[in-house]
């Protein structure tokens, strides 16, 4: 295995920062969040996760998406290609959530172009977890603490320094001038086997649709839509124009496109007032079936990287890991 | 290669050259593309929509009022409801707005042909369904019995009114009108479509019935449609939800796991009611 100091690592980012924007986990008010370094003695390397997920490098929470000048004619304008960028430090889960949102935005034609702008323009360094974490359960939905998903290199924690794994080509050519060392151990397996609770196919979600739990739940719900804030792949978004400029001619706008939530009240409402999800528990139970049942049906890949976030951030204790045990449970019980 | 200009994401110009009073407060809007290979290109089924732009407003998306066939003229209609619809209304001949489409799936004419049709329209919902009677009448010989049954709740929201007489005189087409509240003198029927459809009693034999409306009316058509002795794969409706992105991308329209702007806004009966969201 190939692994590099913390010292040359050191030396390598210092040299990437000079070509190009790194954005790395820092630390902010006492959190830990994923922002643009200009050094990088910011990087924090001692972290769980960082508060927010790195979606915004791909669908910020707002950014125009067409610009229009209006005078005498229509013009209508792309937003500029934005500058590269290396993402540094990634979870695995964080990582992970790039082929989630990969799936939708990019995969499935036609591709959103703004995102597409954006992802083209993205390199991904990940750096593994040590261990899994208290609400951890990447191992749930399929991914791990070391787990390359995603990324185009991973660097693991060794004993003094970092064990270099380039997963993609583009990964490849960004290491392939560095002076790696070779090493012959292995590093620790950073799984847990706690009791994490089973999840069940998307197909078999079906059955506990219309049980009583959900309402239950939907009880203790505050629609405080923090749970799809902090989500590395909520992706619902809402598009307005505003006025950036009046000239002698006419008017510029900008058409933006700002982070929203199916979780919000008006969110399904149609013209005319209907609202096909008025009541909390069909919001609630909306968001947590597309993660587990429509986006692996309708995009090939779960809806979820288990990073935990949302069941720190709810002030009102719902946990998304407590959902997929019920199912387990329900399920299991109806089998009986 | 990723194709930023496709008219599928990023809107064409189009200018407004006909606004015209359908009904109270809802007007027909025809524009045409300004690019001349837009014109060409924006080929649609009738059923399909676009997502249109009032620039500085927003976009909604609209379901295309008119057949592709006809020409290079595209309409939608416009019930004064909202921002976006008002913005719409503030605007005349000659004022530029954003297309985006043609989106969704359209029903699928092909699959109708040597069938006999019936179509109930309520209210504005009658919009998506007059490019399926165009496109019947221009093809008369390849449907069978035509009959179209319009709803509205008063005599005032009756939408393309100027245009029952051409619909009538085609060979083997009937029409009927009934409004929720008859004025004095109104010669057509009162009360609701279902009221109607049941006392019109249209024969299930090789028939097809499409409907749009509003959620309610929807579910009540299907469950008389199913008590004259329809089967739900004989109906078909199309859906409306307010998409952002009409590309299925912003998760606003889902019900359940099926997106009604890529694999809708048209669906068999049978489909809506295996929708684990479904309001039927």
């Amino acid at each position: 295995m190939k692994v590099i100091s913390q010292e040359q690592l050191n030396l390598w980012l210092a040299d990437l920062l000079k070509q190009t924007v790194v954005v790395a986990p820092i630390e902010k008010h006492g959190k830990i969040q994923y922002q643009e370094i200009n050094s990088i003695s910011q990087i924090v390397w001692d972290f769980t996760r960082p508060e927010l997920p790195p979606r915004n490098w791909v669908i910020p929470m707002t950014e125009p998406i067409l610009f229009i000048e209006q005078g005498p004619t229509t013009v209508l304008k792309q937003p500029d290609l934005p500058h590269e960028k290396i993402l540094f430090g990634l979870r695995p889960c964080d990582s992970r959530s790039f082929k989630v949102l990969d799936a939708l935005f990019w995969d499935k034609e036609p591709a959103d172009p703004q995102y597409a702008r954006h992802r083209q323009a993205l390199t991904l360094i990940g750096l593994a977890c040590p261990e899994m974490w208290d609400s951890c359960f990447c191992t749930v939905v399929g991914g791990a603490p070391d787990d390359t998903e995603g990324l185009d290199i991973l660097l693991t924690r060794i004993d003094d320094g970092f064990a270099v794994q380039a997963i993609t080509e583009k990964g490849q050519a960004l290491v392939s001038g560095l002076d790696l060392l070779q090493w012959s151990g292995v590093p620790a397996d950073p799984s847990e086997a706690r009791g994490l609770p089973k999840l069940h196919e998307s197909a078999e979600w079906a059955a506990v649709f219309k049980d009583v739990f959900w309402k239950e739940l939907s009880h203790a719900c505050l629609s405080c839509r923090v749970c799809s804030f902090v989500c590395p792949t909520c992706r619902c978004y809402d598009v307005r124009d505003e006025v950036i400029a009046i000239c002698p001619n006419g008017k510029v706008y900008e058409r933006l496109r700002a982070w929203d939530t199916c979780t919000s009240m008006g969110y399904r409402r149609i013209a005319g007032g209907h609202n096909p999800r008025e009541t909390q528990v069909k919001r609630l139970k909306n968001r947590f079936y597309c993660k587990f049942m429509y986006y692996p049906e309708d995009f090939g890949v779960l809806g979820c990287v288990g990073c935990g976030r949302c069941i720190d951030a709810c002030p009102a204790g719902i946990d998304i890991l407590e959902v997929v045990e019920k199912v387990d449970l329900k399920l299991a019980q109806a089998q009986i | 290669m990723l194709d930023t200009n496709s008219i599928l994401t990023t809107p064409g110009l189009a200018t407004i050259k006909g606004m015209k009073d359908l009904a109270d407060n809802i007007k027909l809007v025809q524009v045409r593309f300004d690019d001349p290979d837009a014109r060409k290109n924006f080929s649609y089924a009738p059923g399909q929509f676009a997502e249109v732009s009032v620039f500085g407003v927003g976009e909604s998306p609209f379901g295309l009022a008119s057949s592709s066939e006809r020409g290079d003229i595209v309409e939608f209609a416009v019930n004064r409801v909202g921002t976006l619809t008002e913005a719409l209304f503030r605007l005349d001949v000659g004022d530029q707005i954003g297309l985006r489409g043609p989106l969704g799936n359209g029903f699928p004419m092909d699959r109708f042909k040597g069938k006999n049709i019936v179509i109930l329209g309520g209210g504005i919902g009658g919009a998506p369904l007059r490019p399926i009677i165009q496109t019947i009448l221009d093809h008369r010989g390849d449907y069978g019995k035509l009959t179209i049954l319009w709803a509205a709740r008063s005599p005032d929201l009756l939408v393309f009114t100027d245009e029952y007489d051409l619909w009538q005189q085609a060979p083997d087409v009937e029409m009927f009108l009934t409004v929720d509240k008859a004025p004095a003198g109104w010669p057509h029927e009162e009360g609701l479509i279902t009221t109607l459809l049941e006392k019109i009693n249209p024969s299930t034999d090789n028939t097809i019935t499409i409907t749009c409306g509003p959620p309610i009316m929807i579910k009540f058509a299907m469950m008389t449609l199913e008590k004259l002795g329809f089967q739900p794969d004989q109906n078909w409706v199309t859906l409306e939800a307010k998409m952002k992105c009409g590309i299925g991308k912003c998760g606003r329209c889902n019900m359940g796991g099926v997106y009604i702007c890529t694999e809708g806004p048209v669906f068999c009966f049978s489909e809506v009611r295996q929708f684990l969201e479904s309001f039927v």
